[in-house]
């Protein structure tokens, strides 16, 4: 097997600590070509110029056979590793000859005369590139693709393991474009040479490469070969053309008419190789809209638009709509954009109304079409109004932005409402989880990732194969953002992504599939962190815990109560809980929550051992009231030799 | 280009200095027969010795070493910014130096302190420094070799014009003196000042020529030079450093001299043939002496007795080898 020469871990690379693309995991092996694709601006050279050490890596590192290549000394470094970037060099009298030479400064003396064996590498690297005919000639007065070929010489006159190259055949003819990537073919082939480089050119990054990585938004969007790769809507996607521009057959871009009209939210993801719209959630709705009143009523105009940065990063800008002031009050609504995910609370008005009060404080109070939580276990206590605490949060900063821009000190209450809300709750699981009266104001991320069943599974095959593709054979599994808070709190993930030893993928409620692709990929260890109400289903042998598929929460918490000796009052309390959480309390009040999490751990194991019997899998379950609520033998196991080897 | 050419270049400038150096301190504006000369240089004394050793010989040899200077000062800065048409006058430096050296001069003539040679090269770094300063400040926000030249001749500006206020500030009878040198000048040099300037001059040389490879590298691009392992950082301060120091020098006892630095790299380059620092270092060195040897003896002997600014004979010289080397870049950067 050959090993890799060259490694990214995590690594986010951009200028004056601006990432410009962000947690680059890459393994280039020997005798292997390795292509970035993507369009400009993507980060490409950003990478690139970051592993060549011109520019210092923002977090995360680069290692070159195993070694920190920050702590490699330039000369020893410069032996093994050469790059070539875009710069247009004029170097004034300078031969050909004198420039392939200048490629072997690491190993000439002080005064950088070359000696005869130096000279001999020199004439050979000419002949091997076909330029000796050029080496008497000024290198000035060469063609670009003459001058390409001769600078291709001077890097490969270093005698790198490894050649790093940007764009190396851009703005060559043709003939030159495939000189240059047959000699690179030749040499990683003959000579175990590993490249990467950036290429634009998809027909011949198709050709030529071994592994390809396609970079947009940002990140690493894709990583395989290229015919993995390079399908037409996923190119598409990362270009950011009409769907049908690339065509797979001629491997050519066409260009076709620019989109029609571009969308109030122009954000996308890339979930298997479609190319889904985000939208925002109720909670970032009934922020603006809060933020947009209190403007009114502090500053006395409306905001033409309003903006608020979203817990993910993500900005949101709306105009306001339904707007309505008068003494001593301002309402407006902001309407909800799910982007390509429907659901009931698409295109809804989420309102809110702002008022002084004496209190001094920004109080939140959720108005008509606003549930109520009638049940404990929830987000919120029993009798609040089911804004979440993540909404609430949103709310409050947005509020208290304004009234710093007023220069208020006095308190604010905040009414939020949705007038159709109540007659949409009925089509959502609340009036199941004793939300009575209206919709929930939720999201943690304040944004919404649209997801179809194929394109999350698609998904977390891809992110799965991305992972065992840079050599992991562990892997945490976690089904969503609760599960990574957890383990981040927990110091097993991390989201500065520089300290992340194993990777994380989400697996939403797909953990089934998630096992056996994991399985199928050769993955040896597997730790499924998540909550409690997802992973108590695995009990039961429900691998695919999304509540539309099956239920069966407290029914398990039930039986097994029962077998941990529980009676039949408690298990009628039990059976008529909301939520898992809640069992969790009935049962820490009946004293039997040990037994019964052991005897449900039992049958977890069970389950997860008939799923997938060649992997080592572990579950550890939480609770966001308590933390960790319970873990499987092999999870302990698991945890105390990960620690062992990460450390 | 072969070894050969090399060896005739370099045995053309080594032939013509000795061949300048004995015109300098042959001609002038009091005439002296050979012989006499002759005398005076193996040890005689007397009037004409008195002048040809007292006078036109360190004033040749200071000719000779700040010339060189100025030529080194030009190929480090044309290769710093990858400019051809920077220099250490046109872009503001030597200008910084006057300033600061004017500033000292003015303030010691006033207390009636005789200013010592060491003070002076230190305010001429110093002033040096700031205007190499303020370049380097511009070429962080521009791109663009005129941009760079413009902000330069600016900051000459404005340093000559307070140089000029404090020059009408002086007493009087400092006046004459220091409007000589402000205007750029050879004369006036004693053997004590061809020490002090040999003293900075050569040694910076010697550093110069060691890192000669590295500014190999660096000639083709920054990007080539990091990759091939160079310490970036610590070479650009060198070159700042070692440009600055000789302009400086140069300043401090000359005065402001023009397009020395600017011309000399470029006639010495098509010269050899070559761009090769190890080549171009000490070539560069000698050709800036051997230039300002021959401007030198122009500006004292085209009017004799009345005596030229040196920077009016080496403008009409390198003047025009600016103008040719802008018209050759704008024509496709071709050479014969």
């Amino acid at each position: 097997m050959p090993e890799p020469v060259l490694r990214t871990v995590s690594l986010d690379a951009g200028y004056r600590q601006k990432i410009v693309i962000g947690g680059v995991s890459l393994t280039l092996e020997t005798g292997k070509i390795m292509t970035l694709i993507g369009p400009n601006g993507a980060g490409k050279s950003t990478i690139l110029r970051t592993i060549a050490q011109e520019l210092a890596p923002i977090s995360g590192a680069a290692f070159l056979d195993g070694e920190d290549l920050r702590r490699i000394p330039r000369d020893r470094r410069a032996k093994s590793m050469a790059s070539l970037f875009t710069d247009s060099i004029r170097p004034e009298l300078m031969t050909c000859r004198e420039v392939v030479q200048a490629g072997r400064y690491p190993y000439t003396g002080h005064l950088g005369i070359p000696s005869e064996g130096d000279l001999r590498i020199v004439e050979e690297t000419l002949t091997l590139v076909g330029a000796e005919g050029l080496a008497d000639s000024y290198f000035d007065i060469c063609s670009d693709g003459q001058k390409q070929l001769v600078r291709l010489a001077g890097v490969l006159a270093q005698k790198p393991r490894i050649l790093v190259l940007d764009e190396p055949v851009s703005y060559l003819d043709i003939r030159y474009k495939l000189e240059v990537l047959t000699i690179l073919k030749k040499l990683v082939r003959e000579e175990g040479l590993a490249v990467i480089m950036s290429l634009h050119e998809l027909d011949l990054a198709k050709r030529v490469s071994d592994l390809a990585v396609c970079i947009g938004d940002g990140k690493i969007q894709r990583i395989g070969t290229p015919e993995e790769c390079f399908d037409k809507a996923f190119l598409s996607g990362l270009f950011r053309m009409r769907r049908d521009a690339y065509d797979p057959c001629f491997d050519s871009l066409e260009y076709g008419p620019a989109e029609a009209e571009s969308p109030v939210f122009p954000h996308y993801i890339n979930a298997g190789g479609k190319r889904l719209r985000l939208g925002y959630t109720t909670g970032s709705c009934a922020a603006l809209a809060a933020a947009g009143a209190a403007r009114r009523l502090l500053l006395g105009t409306w905001p033409e638009s309003v903006r608020l940065v979203t817990p993910a990063g993500i900005p949101v800008e709306v105009s306001l709509e339904g707007t309505e002031a008068g003494e001593g009050y301002a309402l407006c609504g902001v309407r909800k954009d799910g982007g390509d995910d429907i659901d009931v609370t698409d295109g809804a008005l989420i309102f809110a109304r702002v008022e002084p009060n004496e209190s001094g404080k920004i109080l939140i109070e959720g108005g008509e079409g606003i549930g109520r939580v009638t049940r404990p276990g929830l987000d919120r206590p029993v009798g609040d109004a089911a804004i979440n605490t993540v909404p609430r949060r949103m709310i409050e900063e947005a509020v208290g932005q304004a009234a710093l821009l007023a220069g208020y000190e006095g308190g604010l209450t905040v009414t939020v409402f949705v007038p159709e809300g109540e007659k949409l709750a009925e089509k959502t699981f609340n009036p199941q989880l004793g939300i009575e009266g209206g919709i929930s104001i939720l999201g943690t991320s304040g944004i919404v990732e649209p997801m179809s069943t194929q394109a999350l599974v698609d998904t977390i095959h891809l992110s799965l194969r991305q992972a065992a593709a840079e050599g992991n054979s562990r892997v945490i599994l976690t089904p969503g953002n609760l599960g990574m808070e957890f383990l981040t709190e927990h110091g097993l993930a991390s989201r500065d992504a520089g300290s992340r030893q194993i990777p994380v993928v989400k697996c939403s409620n797909f953990i089934g599939e998630a096992l056996d692709e994991a399985a199928f990929l050769g993955f040896k260890e597997v730790l499924l962190a998540g909550h409690i109400g997802k992973l108590v289903k695995l009990a039961g042998g429900i691998m695919n815990t999304h509540s539309r598929w099956a239920d069966c929460r407290t029914e398990l918490f039930t039986a097994h109560a029962a077998l941990a000796g529980a009676d039949t009052a408690l298990c009628r309390k039990l059976k008529d809980a909301a939520t898992s959480e809640a069992c969790l309390e009935i049962l820490r009040e009946a004293g039997l929550d040990g037994p019964v999490m052991e005897s449900l751990l039992a049958d977890i194991r069970k389950h997860l051992r008939r799923r997938a019997p060649s992997l080592i899998t572990g579950a550890l379950l939480f609770s966001s009231r308590t933390g960790a609520a319970g873990m499987t033998k092999e999870a302990e196991e698991l945890l105390q030799k990960w620690k062992g080897s990460t450390e | 280009m072969s070894r050969k050419h090399f060896g005739a270049a370099f045995g053309l400038l080594l032939f013509l200095i000795p061949v300048f150096l004995l015109l300098n301190v042959c001609s002038g504006s009091v005439h002296i027969p050979m012989a006499e000369i002759r005398q005076a240089l193996m040890g005689a004394s007397g009037t004409s010795a008195d002048i040809v050793r007292g006078i036109r010989l360190p004033r040749a040899l200071a000719a000779l070493l700040l010339g060189g200077a100025l030529g080194l000062s030009g190929y480090l800065l044309q290769s710093f910014f990858h400019n051809p048409i920077a220099g250490p006058f046109i872009l503001g430096i030597s200008s910084g130096a006057k300033l600061f050296v004017a500033l000292v001069l003015v303030s010691a003539l006033s207390l009636s302190l005789p200013p010592a040679s060491w003070t002076l090269i230190g305010a001429a770094f110093a002033g040096a420094l700031l205007s190499m300063g303020f370049i380097l400040l511009m070429a962080r926000f521009v791109n663009g070799m005129s941009v760079l030249i413009i902000g330069g001749v600016m900051i000459g500006y404005i340093c000559s014009a307070i140089t000029d206020l404090v020059v009408t500030f002086a007493a009087d009878a400092d006046i004459v003196n220091l409007h000589n040198w402000s205007r750029g000048s050879f004369s006036g040099i004693t053997w004590q000042n061809v020490a002090v300037m040999a003293c900075v001059i050569l040694p910076v040389l010697a550093v110069t020529f060691l890192i000669s490879k590295p500014l190999s590298a660096y000639l083709l691009g920054e990007s080539h030079a990091a990759g091939v392992g160079v310490n970036l950082r610590l070479f650009r301060i060198l070159l700042v450093l070692l440009s600055s120091l000789l302009a400086a020098c140069v300043t401090a006892f000359a005065g402001p001299v023009s397009f020395v630095g600017v011309a000399v790299p470029h006639l010495v380059k098509r010269l050899l043939r070559t761009n090769q620092p190890l080549a171009m270092i000490p070539a560069c060195f000698f050709g800036g002496g051997l230039f300002c040897l021959a401007s030198d003896l122009l500006a004292r002997t085209l009017f004799a007795p009345s005596e030229l600014a040196i920077s009016a004979v080496t403008a009409v010289l390198g003047g025009p080898v600016v103008i040719a080397v802008l018209l050759r870049r704008k024509g496709g950067g071709r050479y014969a």
